[in-house]
């Protein structure tokens, strides 16, 4: 298996004003190709700062963040805006989409950055969406779109473009809890089917219970790092979204 | 994409362009007008007046006599015309016109008709009848008031009463050749042009002319040429018509100040008013700006986004204001303002004409675009950079 992210003793200080806050104090941990990992830990503990560092968003205070071998820090601001525009995709907690784009529009906008050519990027853009369950949806906007309906989108925009990594932070957290399982869902058949990676964070317990790997952090440390079996259960796919 | 950004809030969008392009609309009109009052003043002055530039001999402006002359014009003439000017010489002098029982004083105006064409335009001012014609040496122009204190009109008889260079009465007939339109008070009421050749005769100056009227070439400074002009004259009384009307010369001058004042009023405005629509349009998207960011949009993509959308809305308000001015400047451009009242009021000496009509050039549209383009260009360029510096983690941080 190869490290697709490595961090390794990664301190995050922030200094607002005359307050600072060590966000991070030290993180080591390693994902690998095909994971489906989720970071978990009380609010504050650093779960959003890990995910900026390892989504080139942020620099860290001290340590080495590596994606896919390459040290961001040796990166320049152009590199890393690369990086994230071919390697990463991401999913946030919300307002996700350009308000102005279609639900198609938004899915193919990190394909048409990278300069695929339309003919190619409608065929993936239409099969991607129906994979997410949006058939149908393709010229609604955003505002005509439930919020499952909407982080649908933002995944299929997300792994688009065939990234080495899909890093989404609390991505359940704006739904109710059946849209949040659907959602889960969806991601268990993507990580499955497709083999993407990826690493999410959460509060919420059930969806923590779908992770095959769950990162604890507290106070910027990891406190533990489980594995967990293969999934016994089928997971279920095209649920209508919520 | 900044298409559609730009009717995202379509009501801020409408105020913005609506003000850009009425701004314009006010600024092209404003300017038409301006650029019509100034031009129909400074064609009643240079052109049917004064011209640029005028020659004297030494001491005439004090002591207008007949036997102070400039004795030899050809010698000036010559170079002056071979340095691109344009220049023509007159013989003044002062007496008295007479028709039936009405009487006034006149000065007369002697031009060699072909020459003076070359400085002047006081040929097409002709209300009635025609202009002087060397074959016609007792026919004479004279002006409106005159022609109308006088009651005499094209055709009629007038007794002319002067005093020679010797000091002789001189007298004699005239006939009212034409009468000219509103040029300018003193031509308007005692200005009476005729043939060089006759004046020459009736006040007995066989030669030399009392003044010289000097035409610039269009592109050269009024100080410049004056300098040359006293190059070619260095003994001679050179003066701008600034020097001579100094209070028209001063408020023409303030006109194009106080133009250039409501400019930057005006546009300084529109400037706030972009500046503070655009500021809004990145603030309230910042966390979309970061989004993007994130995904791997680079600085001079977002840069050019708030830039295009606000090309979009310049275009727009250029294209509306532009089309607004057309029929109205047509309109003002023939059909004017009827100062109503006013005709045939004279500002300063120099007559108004009835209608003020504007003064359509392809200036009137290109600078107040221009200006409008640069300043919306600086306005636009904080929002625009600051949406470019925008950082996806901070960004994402505003709710
Ligand atoms: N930009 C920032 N400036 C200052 N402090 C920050 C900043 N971002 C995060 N912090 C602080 O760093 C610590 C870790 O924040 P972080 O957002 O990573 O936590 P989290 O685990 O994601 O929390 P939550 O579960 O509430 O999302 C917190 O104390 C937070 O207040
Ligand atoms: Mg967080």
């Amino acid at each position: 298996m190869t490290a697709i992210v490595e961090l390794t003793d990664v301190t995050k200080r922030y200094v607002q004003g005359s307050v600072e806050v060590m966000a991070l104090r030290g993180l080591t941990f390693t994902v690998e190709a095909g994971e489906f990992t989720a970071i978990v830990g009380p609010s504050g503990s650093g779960k959003s700062t890990a995910l900026n560092l390892i989504g080139a968003l942020d620099r860290p205070t001290g340590g080495v963040v590596k994606v896919e071998g390459r040290n961001l820090a040796e990166m320049g601001a152009r590199a890393l805006s690369q990086l994230r525009r071919d390697r990463i995709g991401f999913v946030f907690q919300a307002y996700n989409l350009m308000p102005v784009l279609t639900a198609y529009e938004n899915a193919e906008m990190v394909l048409a950055l990278q300069g695929v050519d339309p003919a190619e990027r409608r065929e993936r853009v239409v099969k991607l969406l129906a994979d997410v369950g949006l058939a149908g949806l393709e010229q609604r906007r955003p505002e005509e779109l439930s919020g499952g309906q909407q982080q649908r989108v933002a995944i299929a925009r997300a792994i688009a473009s065939d990234p080495a990594i899909v890093l989404a932070d609390e991505p359940t957290a704006n739904v109710d809890s059946e849209t949040a399982e659907s959602l889960l869902a969806l991601m268990e058949a993507l990580n499955q089917r497709r083999g993407v990676t990826f690493l999410f964070s959460t509060h919420d317990a059930r969806v923590m219970e779908r992770a095959r790997r769950i990162i604890r952090i507290v106070d910027g440390r990891v406190e533990s790092d489980e594995k967990k079996p293969a999934h016994p259960q089928q997971p279920g796919t095209g649920v209508p979204a919520g | 994409m900044a298409w559609r950004n730009v009717w995202r809030n379509r009501r801020r969008s409408v105020v913005t362009i609506s003000a850009m392009a009425f701004g314009l609309w006010v600024m092209i009109l404003y300017a038409a007008l301006m650029d019509g009052y100034v031009q129909g003043m400074e064609r009643g002055i240079l052109d049917l007046e004064v011209g640029d530039l005028q020659i004297f001999p030494e001491k005439f402006r004090e002591n207008p006599t007949l036997w102070t002359t400039i004795e030899d014009p050809d010698a000036l003439l010559e170079p002056l015309v071979s340095q691109g000017f344009s220049a023509s010489g007159r013989v003044l002098a002062f007496g008295l016109v007479a028709a039936g029982e009405a009487s006034a004083g006149v000065s007369f105006r002697g031009v060699d008709v072909e020459r003076d064409a070359t400085i002047t335009k006081v040929q097409d001012e002709v209300a009635r009848g025609e202009w002087l014609d060397p074959a016609d040496p007792k026919g004479v122009v004279i002006g409106r008031r005159l022609a109308k204190m006088l009651a005499v009109d094209v055709g009629d008889e007038l007794v002319v009463l002067t005093q020679g260079i010797d000091g002789a009465m001189a007298y004699d007939l005239y006939n009212v050749r034409g009468v000219l339109r509103g040029i300018a008070d003193a031509t308007d009421r005692g200005g009476v042009f005729l043939n060089e050749s006759a004046l020459r005769e009736l006040v007995s100056v066989p030669e030399g002319v009392h003044q010289i009227i000097v035409r610039r070439p269009a592109d050269l400074a009024l100080d410049l040429a004056a300098g040359e002009v006293r190059g070619v004259a260095p003994d001679l009384d050179v003066q701008t018509w600034k020097q001579l009307m100094p209070t028209v010369a001063s408020l023409l001058e303030s006109t194009q100040g106080i133009m250039l004042a409501m400019f930057v009023v005006m546009y300084v405005a529109i400037g706030m008013l972009i500046l503070n629509a655009m500021l809004m349009a990145v603030f309230e998207r910042i966390r979309e700006l970061g989004v993007m960011k994130a995904l791997g949009v680079g600085p001079f993509e977002v840069l050019r986004l708030i830039l295009l959308e606000c090309g979009i809305q310049v275009g727009i308000a250029v294209a509306a204001g532009l089309s607004l001015s057309l029929p109205a400047l047509a309109y003002l451009s023939t059909s004017g303002i009827d100062l109503g009242a006013l005709a045939g009021t004279s500002v300063l000496g120099i007559a108004m004409e009835p209608i003020w009509r504007a003064a359509v050039s392809t200036g009137v549209f290109t600078k107040p675009v221009t200006v409008l383009v640069v300043i919306v260009g600086i306005a636009v360029l904080y929002p625009a950079c600051k949406a470019a510096a925008v950082q996806p983690v901070e960004a994402m941080r505003h709710h």
